[in-house]
């Protein structure tokens, strides 16, 4: 049963649920109203509005049921691995072991927002010494201490270095209650000195021998700890195929990123593709479930592609978006003002990238992990946004804070800086806490804005 | 055809009347906001009308601008400040290519093109150390008026350095200064310096001149100077500069038509 795509409110999919359901809608194990989750807590599921795709429908219930599932696999005795600040190749080593699922507890940041604070995770961490001036991921120490949001972990990984000193120090604190935690190293990216082998990074980026090597040694490690908590070996043919695996979901998401962002009207709002981005990173906690959202996902954006529908009017702002937001609502607040994706950097762009499937799976991963932007120079960072907002038609840049997070204290500035020189286009610093309602009228005023602004340089 | 633009401010209701036809401002009026947003604004848009023994039929389009824009039944459609500051500023001085506008709860800056069309702005998000309010804050714990700040201001010979980058802590450190025996004069002017600097930094490294400054905290005496000090070329006054959000309404109104 397909409707005009629409961008539509809680109640609505209420409705819409029903109708799809009468005209025969199959869905997955975890399927069911979106309403559901509402009453198990997921407060702000009433202030957002969401597509009315059963596509979309799937990918909203993969990432909210998220917590039962892993209390399953806990039940039928599966090993879960929590891995901690990594963004894309620690998840991909224990998928690659039958009966092991990773999860990424750094996820939680998005509790104090989804549940509008509804839960004791933040005054856990206060009570703990990780306060408000810290990054809200701080969140996740609350999840682990409260056990609401996650079974204990067999084994959990951190890395450690040059990711984000705030999620260190947050760690730290966790073991010292009693999370001990396998601990991985990864440097600051840089470039190669004079006498220095030059790696290729996905991304474009360039990085010294010795660095690759260090990083594939690291997880190399991190290979054994998991071998050691699943009981099994982990086979270099196997984590090829964890490597394709994960090839396959980063194409059917890059195809997805093209359509959306290339599309003459938007075919899917910009809240949607948030989520779906970010199941690339840990995959939910099931990588098969992920591939078939996304292939849904995909079905339906073809569709509308194909028919020239979208979600909104033609003519709105192309925006490119960067980082990740704490409160949801600010995705659909974009498109309320007259805004739509164009492009994201929602910090974890390399785990977006193909891993090479040509040289040794380890060395594979090395290479990937060290094009994380968030371990390279922000001036890198902000070239590579640059250069995808220049190849996809941005008419304006979003460089979204997120309160207390110490890696974008600075490199927003750092960004805009080098955008609005390199780029002739609006650019806007925001900051977005989990719950912006309170400035939700000054973040509409700078949106309404940086639309109209692109609208008068269009006309100029 | 006449137009009507209202800029409902954080701090003051502003309105002009405007004729395209002849492109003349007819009547502008300015009174302090209060609770009921929208009342006011009908109040003082009645009053103007009156002086022009007009009614509200005469008046072809209004656009609101500022933070109530979206609480006035009178308006038509709304805009942001951003673009009405932009076409009032265009409009009297059409050489400005930045414009700093300082209102009583934020501050921009504007970049604009030659035809006046806006190529980038930043906005102050973090608290109003850097606006008029601060400035409110500093001449009550002075005990003297905002029209006297600049007077004040001027007789400084060692402006105060007020490192505090929130209003709230700012005032402590004012009382601070006073009972270190800092002279209101030279407080003022680190406070003006302070906002300035605020300003500076939202600019970043470059900055095209001409820039106009606007906004109500642009009538503050002293507040031009200090302001050129920081961003290190001549800052004009735009005429009637608390005007200019309601001035560039009224264009963009009559633009509509």
């Amino acid at each position: 049963m397909n409707l005009a795509p629409a961008r539509i409110g809680l109640d609505q999919w209420d409705h819409r649920y029903r109708e799809l359901i009468a005209a025969g809608l199959r869905e997955p194990f975890y399927g069911g109203p979106l309403r559901r989750h509402l009453l198990d807590g997921d407060l702000r599921l009433r202030s957002l509005r969401f597509d009315n795709s059963p596509a979309a429908l799937r990918l909203w219930n993969l990432l909210l049921s998220e917590e039962d599932r892993l209390f399953e696999a806990r039940r039928k005795g599966k090993v879960i691995i929590a891995t901690m600040k990594d963004l894309g190749s620690v998840p991909i080593l224990a998928f690659s072991i039958p009966n092991t699922i990773a999860f990424y507890p750094d996820g939680a940041w998005w509790v104090p927002c989804i549940m509008e604070q509804s839960t004791c995770d933040l005054k856990i961490a206060d009570e703990r010494g990780i306060d408000e001036s810290f990054c809200p991921v701080r969140a996740m120490l609350g999840a682990f201490v409260s056990g609401e949001h996650f079974p204990r972990p067999d084994l959990i990984t951190c890395s450690v270095g040059a990711t984000c000193d705030d999620f260190s120090a947050i760690a730290q604190r966790l073991e010292s209650l009693g999370w001990p935690i396998f601990w991985w190293e990864i440097p600051a990216r840089r470039c190669p000195e004079a006498g220095e082998d030059e790696v290729e990074l996905p991304g474009g980026f360039l990085a010294p021998g010795p660095q690759v090597r260090h990083v594939a040694a690291e997880l190399e490690r991190v290979k054994g700890a998991i071998e050691s908590a699943a009981g099994q070996k982990l086979e270099a043919a196997m984590l090829c195929e964890g490597i394709r695996k994960a090839n396959r979901v980063r194409r059917l998401l890059s195809e997805l990123r093209r359509l959306v962002f290339t599309a003459a009207t938007c075919p899917l709002p910009a809240l949607e593709l948030l989520i779906a981005e970010m199941l690339a990173i840990h995959y939910c906690s099931d990588r098969n479930e992920t591939i078939e959202v996304y292939e849904d996902l995909l079905c339906e954006v073809r569709r509308r592609v194909g028919m020239g529908q979208g979600v909104l009017d033609d003519g709105t702002a192309r925006v490119f978006w960067v980082n990740p937001v704490a409160d949801l609502r600010a995705m659909n607040l974009l498109e309320e003002c007259g805004g739509r994706l164009c492009g994201t950097e929602f910090l974890f762009c390399h785990a977006l990238d193909e891993i090479p499937e040509n040289l040794p799976p380890m060395e594979a991963l090395a290479r990937m992990a060290l094009a994380d932007p968030m371990v390279g120079p922000a001036e890198d960072r902000a070239r590579r946004i640059c250069r995808e907002a220049r190849e996809l038609g941005a008419e304006a840049i979003v460089i979204s804070r997120i309160p207390g997070a110490s890696h974008c204290a600075t490199e927003g500035s750092m960004i805009r800086r080098i955008a609005s020189a390199a780029l002739d286009v609006p650019v806007l610093e925001i900051e977005v806490p989990p719950i912006s309602d309170a400035i939700s009228a000054a973040l509409r005023n700078r949106l309404e804005a940086l639309v109209e602004t692109v609208h008068q340089r269009r006309n100029a | 055809m006449i137009c009507a633009g209202i800029d409902g401010g954080s701090r003051a209701i502003k309105i002009v009347i405007f004729d395209a036809r002849s492109g003349q401002v007819l009547a502008a009026g300015c009174r302090d906001q209060g609770v009921d947003h929208n009342a006011l604004s009908t109040r003082l848009f009645h009053d103007l009308l009156g002086e022009l023994s007009l009614s509200r039929q005469d008046v072809r389009r209004i656009v609101a601008t500022g933070y109530t824009r979206n609480s006035i039944d009178l308006a038509d459609t709304s805009i942001t400040e951003i673009t009405c500051h932009a076409t009032g500023v265009h409009r009297l001085r059409p050489e400005a290519r930045t414009i700093v506008e300082i209102g009583g709860q934020d501050s921009k800056l504007l970049r604009l093109d030659g035809n006046g069309t806006v190529r980038d702005f930043a906005m102050n998000d973090r608290c109003a150390a850097g606006t008029g309010r601060f400035l409110e804050v500093v001449a009550a714990k002075l005990e003297t008026s905002l029209d006297q700040l600049g007077v004040l201001a001027s007789r400084s010979r060692n402006p105060a350095h007020i490192s505090s980058t929130c209003v709230v802590f700012a005032e402590t450190e004012i009382i601070g200064l006073l009972a270190a025996g800092a002279l209101p004069e030279d407080i003022i002017a680190g406070v003006q310096a302070a906002i300035a600097q605020r300003v500076g930094a939202m600019a970043g490294r470059n900055i095209d001149p001409p820039l106009v400054f606007t906004g109500g905290v642009a009538m503050v005496p002293g507040m031009s100077g200090a302001l050129e000090a920081v961003l290190g070329h001549p800052v004009a006054i735009a005429p009637a500069p608390q005007m200019t959000g309601a001035l560039g309404a009224a264009i963009l109104a009559a633009r509509q038509g």
